[in-house]
């Protein structure tokens, strides 16, 4: 077990002279002690830098590293599964600050920017000059370092991939302060070990992400959402592999049943979904988003499309094609999670991710145990690429009962999931909340390789302790 | 029962995402898309539903350039069942007067057309970019008709038509005399989507383009600038640079006296 | 020879005026000041003589009155032909609405039929150096930009203005004017009346509007405790406006959800939002920053707030948010 020192006031005192942000006691913000999911848990830091620079960031990490300190990265605190969440104390380093676009390199196609700068200013900027940056997480104000440290997945995976495949470089800070870079602005390489590719959804284990390359892409120039509604969510679901069937490249499919869409109509106050169709109640719905080179080729695209979908029991087929409209069904998707948190009180989620043909199998599974253990169930997710988010909610339950059926439940469901040739996240990472899922899954081996990995770049143990692979 | 009616559109900028150059302090124009006038898809979606309650044809026509025609189409597949685009350089720079004595000259003329008499003729309460709401009447008075502003709701009967119209603390419900022209706000239901039987039947239809040549009893002098009695002598952005002025005082209530201070003279409150 | 005169519609229900109308009284003083001008007060409605001598007390020089059943609630047919009948009786230089409903509804509607330029909901008057005429600035593409527009040749130069954005002046009950009656004059036939009002809801707002709040008060995790709320609610009462909060406040049961501003509530752009011990994260700013002017107060001199607000107070907001209600109360009476 790693032995780490508090802080004292000559430590404190040595980190002011490396750093003009430097907040201890009371003038620390009460939200440092969680993420979203504060049910894994939550503890404050005993101080916070808020970072600036690389050379702050490195600076501190010397400071800390020499005196043994627990440091947490963090950058907006939107992580799901405590990752942030600095569970020894110790030094909290939010790269927040560092939120500037540094620059376009078109002729590589990339886009050099801090660590802090959020996806959805990048996004949005983008956008602008004709270009997409395709990783779309659902939580847009999440800071792109955190994106790049959970390998953020998001609605687009299933046509663009997830955020590893768009990371070229990165400027990182080691535990003991020493900057170093991986990765180059190139996109193949064979140049020994990818020390890049550890470093994304390493969750602040292995160093501090401070600076990022980017691969962008041209935008689409036409794109067009519809909503497919079908009589019950298996009919929905064995509709998903087919797409891809007739070598159909969606940019999402996103599945839902009315019970989340409800919701989240309700905490929106507005309705956006059509509830019925042609006299018959719609139960599940796919919202799937197109996007082609020219308007005539998104028409041709949205024929093939809905072929696919009438071939396979679609109600019928709804075209959102004003921006308005495309937005608003998506804003929708956007505040699932919202909604739910908004009207549950007990609430816990399963972001696993299996196979895409077993989808349809799984998730009537899913629910059946959930009965069996008194759990409200709600399920969504990127039915695309098997990415499922499960939330296991009661409003009746005391918490010591929750947790019981919960712990049963997630226990029952990874199981069931790995056996489908699944994994335990698809997207919202390990943190400290599913590390027992994870060397469940995947075995002692890996996660003794994994943490062996980590103790190479981080001898002393202070890089986020007690995360990811990091057993205490 | 059968109710015609005729709606004007009005493509524009998506101005909530416009934004503003901070170094030429003009407008970013680009990569803001070009959205159907918002309230005016709430004036199709009345059209479309009246449609559906009393029978009769819905015509979509809109007064702009040729991309505006994308807009038209669009419409097709969420209740119009024709569309007529009013284009020609000679109608470019109109103000709402020329704009007005235009479409009223088009309605006339889609009339004759289409072989029908419109009972209601819909617009959206106001343009986005124009923000100026000042179409509608203007339409209604060019062709003498009856009008009703800022409606929510629409029923029908024989000769009249029921306007719910919005007003200050609640609404007003209204009886007007049909042909009548209304200008809409919202309505209850979002617009509908497209479905892909209304997406391919709209497919198949053209959007039937009208020039100062079909519209040959328009009076050009009255159209596009020389039409227009006013002029736009100057545009610039609204500052947008923030104060970050810190209202300094040794007690409250020199903090408060001075804050009041600043609300009255800027005529804040 | 031409008719200088600047005529201001006063808009009135049920026989008493609008403010508006006073507000554009006094906004067309410097105009006709410069122009050497008469600013005539236009009241058409039932039971109004007394709005009309108002109206001088407000600083018309003299009034026209339409003064009759056909008045008493507004249609656009019987308005629009009266008014119409005395501007080609007059021939007055200039006329302004308030940029009311009724007064969006009718103003373009005259326009047209006298086939002048109407510019609408102006936030601004003044002259046109180059040419003389009074310049109408107005908000285009929503605030984005704004426009200075003339009408050059056709007369009268009508526009609407917004109502809230000039002040009426002192009222003066010794200042006098003519009241001229023109009731007698313009007979409508009721057959051209083509609408009627068959009845008036008043509907008493269920649904929590921020978005067209001109007035947001804003609390944060700073206000401490549910029991600190009432502070928002008294300066809202106060200013007239909605009460709102970021989102750990509904987070915290404080406030209802759909109260909260930021990205995971609502997008708000009144013209005045108090911000009232909110630090400023990005979450909650980018909910409100298209505000026109932002009052922050905040017990942190390096809240985020800060840096987006106008104008910022350091302090203790459960003393300095009391005495600025109390001060404005004060104001009012």
């Amino acid at each position: 077990m790693e032995s780490y020192n508090t802080l004292n006031q000559e430590i404190i005192d040595e980190l002011r002279a490396v750093s003009d942000h430097v907040l201890v006691g009371s003038a620390i913000n009460p939200d440092y002690a969680k993420d979203e999911m504060p049910i894994y848990g939550t503890h404050m830091p005993d101080l916070v830098v808020q970072a600036h620079s690389t050379q702050e960031v490195s600076d501190v990490m010397k400071v800390c590293y020499k005196h043994s300190i627990p440091v947490t990265a963090r950058g907006a605190g939107t992580g799901l599964a405590g990752g942030a969440v600095p569970i020894f104390g110790g030094v909290i380093l939010d790269i927040s600050p560092m939120n500037h676009l540094l620059g376009y390199d078109l002729e590589n196609f990339v886009v050099n920017v801090e660590a802090g700068v959020l996806l959805k200013d990048l996004q949005d900027d983008c956008i602008t000059k004709g270009l997409m940056y395709p990783p779309d997480p659902g939580m847009k104000y999440a800071c792109l370092g955190g994106n790049v440290a959970t390998n953020a997945g998001g609605m687009r995976a299933v046509k663009y991939g997830t955020t590893r495949d768009y990371v070229r470089a990165m400027t990182v800070v080691l535990a003991n302060g020493e900057i170093t870079h991986f990765g180059a602005t190139v996109s193949k390489t064979s140049s020994g070990y990818s020390l890049l590719n550890l470093m994304i959804g390493s969750e602040g284990t292995l160093g501090i992400i401070t600076e990022l390359t980017l691969k962008i892409i041209p935008a689409p120039k036409a794109t067009a959402s519809i909503i497919v509604p079908f009589k019950d969510l298996k009919t929905a679901l064995s509709a998903v592999p087919k797409f891809k069937m007739a070598h159909l490249d969606p940019q999402a499919i996103e599945f839902m049943e009315t019970d989340i869409v409800d919701m989240t109509e309700r905490f929106i106050g507005r309705s956006v979904f059509p509830k019925q169709c042609n006299g018959e109640d719609i139960h599940s719905y796919l919202l799937i988003t197109l996007d082609g080179s020219s308007d005539e080729d998104l028409d041709e695209q949205i024929d093939q499309f809905s072929k696919v979908c009438f071939d396979n029991q679609a109600m019928e087929v709804f075209i959102a094609e004003t921006p308005s409209q495309i937005s608003n069904a998506w804003a929708a998707r956007s505040a699932f999670y919202e909604a739910i948190t908004d009207e549950i009180k007990m609430l816990d989620e399963c972001d696993v991710v299996i196979p895409v043909n077993k989808i349809a199998e799984f998730i009537p599974f899913v629910n059946e145990i959930g009965a069996e253990l008194g759990l409200d169930i709600t399920c969504y997710g990127h039915a695309g690429d098997g990415n499922i988010h499960i939330y296991q909610c009661s409003n009746t339950m005391s918490p010591e009962e929750f947790e019981e059926r919960n712990n049963k439940f997630f226990d029952v469901i990874y199981a069931k999931a790995v056996e489908y040739g699944g994994e335990v996240s698809g997207e919202h990472g390990i943190g400290n909340a599913k590390m027992k899922y994870l060397e469940e899954s995947i075995g002692k081996t890996n996660v003794d390789l994994m943490e062996g990995i980590k103790r190479v770049f981080d001898p002393k143990m202070i890089l986020n302790p007690g995360k990811v692979c990091h057993r205490l | 029962m059968n109710m015609n009616i005729c709606v004007c559109i009005k493509q524009v900028p998506d101005t909530n995402r416009i934004k503003i150059d901070p170094v030429t302090n003009t407008l970013v124009r680009k990569g803001v898309p070009s959205i159907i006038n918002p309230f005016d898809t709430y004036a199709v979606e009345m059209a479309a539903k009246l449609k559906e309650e009393y029978g009769g044809k819905v015509v979509v026509i809109s007064m702009g350039p040729p991309q505006a025609s994308k807009a038209l189409k669009v419409c097709l597949s969420v209740g119009a069942d024709e569309a007529y685009l009013i284009s020609d350089r000679a109608f470019g720079g109109s103000d709402t007067l020329a704009t007005g004595y235009i479409l009223a000259g088009a309605i006339k003329k889609i009339e004759e057309l289409e072989d029908l008499k419109f009972d209601l003729i819909f617009c959206g309460k106001q343009a986005i970019d124009g923000d100026t709401a000042q179409v509608g009447p203007q339409i209604a008075e060019q062709l003498g008709l009856a009008q009703a502003t800022y409606a929510l709701d629409v029923s029908c009967t024989n000769d009249h038509t029921i306007v719910k119209r919005e007003v200050d603390g609640g609404y007003d419900t209204v009886l007007v005399q049909t042909p009548a022209v209304v200008t809409v706000v919202h309505t209850d239901q979002m617009p509908r989507y497209a479905t892909y039987s209304t997406r391919s039947e709209a497919k198949k239809k053209q959007v039937h383009v009208l020039s100062s040549a079909e519209l040959s009893e328009l009076d050009l002098a009255q159209c596009g600038l020389s039409g227009s009695p006013t002029r736009v002598v100057n545009t610039y952005t609204p500052s947008v640079q923030k104060l970050g002025i810190m209202i300094e005082g040794s007690s409250t209530t020199e903090l408060v006296d001075k804050l009041v201070g600043i609300l009255d003279d800027k005529r804040l409150l | 020879m031409m008719n200088t005169d600047i005529w201001i519609y006063i808009e009135t229900e049920n026989g008493k005026a609008l403010n508006v109308g006073y507000e554009l009284i006094n906004a067309a003083r410097p105009i006709a000041a410069q122009k050497n001008s008469k600013i005539v007060a236009l009241v058409v409605g039932k039971n109004i003589l007394k709005a009309a001598q108002d109206a001088i007390g407000y600083g018309a020089d003299s009034a026209i009155i339409l003064d009759a059943d056909e008045y008493a609630s507004y249609s656009t047919d019987a308005y629009a032909e009266a008014i119409t009948y005395l501007i080609n009786k007059y021939d007055p230089e200039t006329m302004m609405f308030g940029a009311t409903t009724n007064g969006r509804d009718m103003a373009p509607r005259i326009a047209c039929r006298v086939s002048t330029g109407l510019t609408a909901d102006c936030t601004d008057i003044g002259i046109d150096e180059a040419s003389g005429c009074v310049r109408w600035t107005r908000p285009t593409f929503g605030g984005n930009l704004m426009a200075d527009i003339i009408c050059p040749e056709r007369r009268p130069q009508m526009g609407t203005v917004r109502p809230g954005v000039f002040r009426k002046a002192e009222f003066d009950p010794t200042r006098k004017g003519n009241i001229i009656d023109e009731t007698a004059n313009i007979h409508i036939d009721p057959e051209h009346i083509r609408t009627k009002l068959l009845e008036h809801v008043d509907v008493v707002a269920e649904a929590v509007n921020l978005e067209d709040a001109d007035v947001i008060v804003a609390g944060g995790r700073g206000i401490g405790s549910v029991d600190n709320i009432h502070l928002l609610e008294e300066l809202a009462d106060v200013t007239g406006g909605t009460v709102a909060c970021s989102r750990p406040v509904a987070e915290a049961g404080w406030m209802n959800h759909n109260r909260q501003v930021g990205q995971s509530g609502k997008t708000v752009s009144p013209s005045v939002y108090f911000a009232i011990g909110i630090s400023g994260a990005v979450q909650h700013t980018a909910g409100m920053q298209g505000s026109g002017t932002i009052i922050a107060i905040n017990s942190d001199p390096e809240a985020p707030i800060f840096d987006i607000a106008d104008y910022g107070i350091v302090g203790d907001l459960n003393a300095i948010v009391p005495a600025l209600t109390k001060k404005l109360k004060e104001r009012k009476l």
